[in-house]
């Protein structure tokens, strides 16, 4: 039985006549996080959104727990989305709803709670994710690092197997950063398999157990941690110290 | 030449990309029209800012359309003795044309635009990816009740801006012209046909199937920030507006042929 709780077979995606991924093969292992590296616009968002049938590849294959997401229809992939959560950048919180509604929005879509469960199970996260009491605001009226803990309280509220997270502590302050990272933490505690796209160095020491490198639209490696402290040269060094990878 | 060709064959490019983005989006929204779930919610929302919030703009457009058509109609006409035929030209060209065409052109303006930006504005922060990533189908959630809010409601304000027109006309008929408002009411009931009221309000079914696919569309594929958002708002009225004149035009001819008006 494969371990793989995502497995990437040959991707290739092009945007008019730029190919941005030639050959990508990537395999995440169930409860591991593994951490995608790349310069900005070699698509790892695009690999991201890919693991969600967000974006379609050209060719290639996207099995998520054994399952070739690639055929899928929009319809069908609806079962997919469920057990596989998106933590957007900034968030994507719906603007015209409160905390309270976008936190409820996947529980009302997708479970048959009932509305006094709803609000318990919504009042619970925000304490957990340290925003209660926030029920009522709009996202517009919550900091760039509020939104972020929204999204992220929000894209897991349907308890996924595994999380994709593009981003997440992107121009956050240090207090933010921590908090989101704690947050990652304890999600790989109870067992959620995650894929961290990232240009935070600490934050992907603090929470990564491997690192791919996405390099010429191909995954030039993939390390462990420790490998990565112990190199003193090659890709992975140069593109961690800011050299010419 | 070669600049020439290469701007014609990309407008026409964009033309096809249209009509074949077009064509898609109705598909899908065709498709998932029929499977639960349906949202009740939203649509009534939708009907509510689509329709009630745009009564004030489409009631004082057709007031003010009867008004100035009787007078325009009444001073031109009573050079010639002809001022006792304003009623039947006036109410008769409101309910055929006049009436659903600027009500609709008003709904494009309002609500294409808004539809269109706000689609738009989801789209550029990602909140439609959101919506799909959380596992529920933007058609669905956006693109349908939009839809089925213009078809349902540009008919009923056609239908209220055809009286208001109307009675515009009676009222510049009576203060202006001197026409007996008993005359001007017997009149309209001699000319207006219930099938001339009829093809009046199918034609708006046309129109607002037009202006909420065209919206829709627009919003949904903006691309290029918030820039595009303006741009694809602008789209939005101005293929809206056209849809509207260019197919009244063939609409009409139609209903002559099959109703034999």
């Amino acid at each position: 039985m494969s371990t793989a709780a995502v497995e990437i077979r040959n991707f290739q995606k092009s945007f008019g006549d730029k190919q941005v991924h030639k050959d990508v093969t990537l395999e995440v292992r169930k409860g591991e996080c593994l951490g995608l590296f790349g310069g900005s616009g070699t698509g790892k968002s695009v690999i991201l959104r890919s693991l969600i049938g967000l974006e379609k590849p050209d060719q290639g294959q996207i099995f998520i727990e054994g399952e070739d997401i690639t055929q899928l229809r929009e319809t069908e992939l609806v079962e997919v989305r469920k057990k596989v959560a998106y933590v957007f950048q900034n968030g994507a919180l719906f603007d015209s709803m409160t905390v309270f509604d976008n936190l409820a929005y996947p529980l009302r879509e997708h479970t048959k709670m009932t509305p006094d469960e709803i609000r318990k199970a919504i009042k619970d996260q925000l304490e957990e994710f340290g925003l209660g009491g926030n029920e009522n605001t709009y996202p517009a009226n919550l900091s760039g690092g509020m939104q972020k803990r929204v999204g992220l309280a929000r894209a897991i509220l349907l308890q996924p197997s595994i999380v994709l997270y593009d981003e997440p502590t992107a121009g956050l302050d240090p207090y933010n950063t921590v908090r989101i990272q704690e947050m990652i933490l304890r999600l790989k505690e109870r067992g959620v398999t995650s894929v961290f796209v990232t240009h935070d160095m600490p934050s992907a020491f603090a929470v990564c157990d491997r690192i791919a490198l996405l390099l010429d639209g191909k995954i030039h490696g993939v390390y462990t941690m420790a490998e990565i402290r112990a190199a003193k040269s090659g890709k992975i060094y140069d593109f961690i110290h800011g050299e010419e990878p | 030449m070669n600049n020439l060709s290469l701007a014609l064959g990309s407008r026409i490019l964009g033309t096809l990309r249209f009509l074949g983005g077009l064509a898609f989006l109705i598909k899908q929204t065709t498709q998932e029209l029929f499977t639960p779930p349906m949202y009740l919610r939203l649509l009534a929302d939708q009907i509510y800012h689509i329709g009630i919030r745009s009564q004030s703009l489409v009631l004082i457009t057709a007031a003010s359309t009867g008004m100035v058509m009787a007078l325009q109609f009444g001073l031109g006409l009573e050079k010639f003795g002809g001022k006792l035929y304003v009623p039947k030209i006036v109410s008769l060209s409101i309910i055929r044309e006049i009436g659903p065409v600027f009500c609709s052109l008003m709904i494009a303006a309002r609500v294409g635009a808004g539809i269109a930006s706000e689609i738009g504005s989801m789209v550029v922060t990602q909140q439609i990816d959101a919506m799909r990533a959380l596992g529920t189908s933007p058609i669905k959630k956006i693109v349908i009740p939009r839809i089925l809010a213009c078809l349902i409601t540009l008919p009923i304000l056609t239908a209220l801006g055809n009286i208001v027109g109307v009675a515009g006309g009676l009222v510049v008929g009576h203060h202006e012209l001197g026409l007996d408002p008993g005359f001007y009411y017997e009149k309209i009931f001699q000319t207006v046909t219930i099938m001339d009221y009829f093809t009046g309000m199918l034609k708006t079914v046309f129109f607002a199937f037009f202006i909420s696919t065209i919206s829709c569309y627009y919003g949904m594929t903006v691309s290029g920030g918030t820039q595009g958002v303006g741009i694809a708002t602008t789209k939005a009225v101005v293929g809206s507006s056209i849809s509207i004149l260019v197919s009244d035009f063939f609409l009409t001819k139609l209903f002559f042929v099959m109703f034999e008006l």
